[in-house]
């Protein structure tokens, strides 16, 4: 029966809740705004949670929704904008490589957006923040199964779709 | 079939499902160089302190105050939020009330102009004796983890009973936190409302009272409930 006040909250998961928008909106200044909207809309449903001990998957939740609806405005906005891919100095790899290795990254950013949402972020949430199943499941709002699934069937997606079969 | 096989192990092992190292295909270690990094440390930093500006913005919002007088208390002080209730206070001035809102919330609240009726009519009939139980949203997010468990299990007390200090350091599971118990409840922000004067020593004495008047009011209170006197 623990209820942190909000501000432990804060310092216990924003860190972490910043880096999983990050991974999903894939832009700094967007992730902070993500990061404000999905605490602001916690704090004003956390009274209503007393008694409750799943912060962490409430928070993740709530952060989810936000990351997925400013996704949604994002890709209407804008004429889609070049996935940000990271600049990856590696030694042992010709500017010709460096080049194909690029274009192969931008590929697989580019298709992990146009993954279902469900996918998109379980596979995020799994391989990446680390949750288990369950712990996606309650995020999601589906069955630890389905949690499941929502990952395999990501990286089945994505595999087909580069071509990897 | 065989190779389905081994693509499926192989994202086991990649996803940690399965034990041992994944050899690293083409997808799989794209998406390692895609999404394994961190946000740099001093962009969190700055995210988490835009958030906190934010979350201070919200709170000071929409906080009113308002009062109900020609009560037996005299005049009694109230303050909510847009989420609920977080102050109640009595045997004081409007300026006093309104010194002690900034210094606990850290804002200048403006006087209501009605929104808060619903509270100073449940006040009222409290007080007159006419209604046994408040209907109330109360907003506790700017309190302190453990005083919030402590104001928690205090409303749990019923009407016409007294609990011990000791009783609910026991019911938060800190059974040896009886003084600090006491000394959350001393800083009740909502006498009256959380029900602290249900709870006193354990030999029966009332002890200290959070509200105006001190335990003559925490006596006076406990009449009005019809708690059998121990």
């Amino acid at each position: 029966m623990t209820h942190p006040d909000f501000e432990s909250l804060v310092g216990a998961h924003s860190a972490e809740i910043f880096a999983y928008l990050w991974r999903m909106v894939r832009d700094e200044a967007d992730a902070q705004d993500c990061l404000q909207e999905a605490f602001l809309r916690a704090y004003r449903a956390y009274d209503r949670l007393d008694g409750r001990a799943q912060h962490r998957a409430w928070l993740y939740r709530i952060a989810t929704n936000v990351a997925l609806t400013h996704l949604k405005r994002r890709g209407r906005e804008a004429a889609r904008r070049v996935p940000l891919v990271p600049n990856l100095p590696d030694a042992q790899l010709s500017a010709g490589e460096a080049a194909i290795r690029r274009e192969t990254l931008a590929a697989v950013a580019a298709a992990v957006e146009r993954l279902p949402e469900q996918q998109r972020a379980a596979l995020i949430l799994r391989k990446y923040q680390a949750l288990s199943y369950a712990e996606i499941a309650d995020t999601l709002g589906c069955s630890a199964e389905a949690a499941r699934a929502n990952v395999y069937q990501a990286i089945k997606k994505l595999r087909n779709e580069l071509g990897e079969e | 079939m065989k190779k389905t096989n081994d693509e499926l192990m192989e994202v086991s092992r990649w996803l940690g499902d399965a034990p041992g190292a994944p050899s690293r295909d083409g997808v799989l270690s794209a998406l390692d160089a895609l999404y394994r990094g961190f946000p740099a440390p001093e962009h969190t930093r700055a995210a988490q302190a835009k958030l906190r500006r934010a979350l201070s913005g919200e709170r000071a919002r929409g906080v009113r105050y308002d009062s109900i007088t020609g009560t037996p208390l005299g005049r009694v002080f109230f303050a909510a939020t847009t989420a609920g209730l977080v102050s109640v206070a009595f045997g004081q001035s409007e300026r006093a009330f309104r010194d002690h809102l900034r210094a606990a919330l850290g804002v200048e609240a403006a006087r209501a102009s009605g929104q808060l009726r619903r509270i100073g009519q449940q006040l009222r009939e409290y007080l007159a004796g006419r209604r046994t139980r408040f209907d109330l949203p109360l907003d506790l997010r700017a309190l302190p983890d453990f005083q919030r468990r402590v104001l928690l299990a205090a409303l749990e007390v019923p009407r016409g009973q007294v609990t011990t200090y000791g009783e609910i350091a026991h019911r938060i599971g800190r059974p040896s936190a009886a003084r600090a118990v006491g000394q959350a409840l001393g800083h009740n922000p909502m006498p009256i409302v959380i029900p602290c004067h249900r709870v006193v020593a354990s030999d029966g004495s009332l002890r200290g009272y959070s509200g105006g008047g001190g335990p003559r009011t925490k006596a006076w209170l406990l009449a009005l409930e019809g708690a059998s006197d121990k």
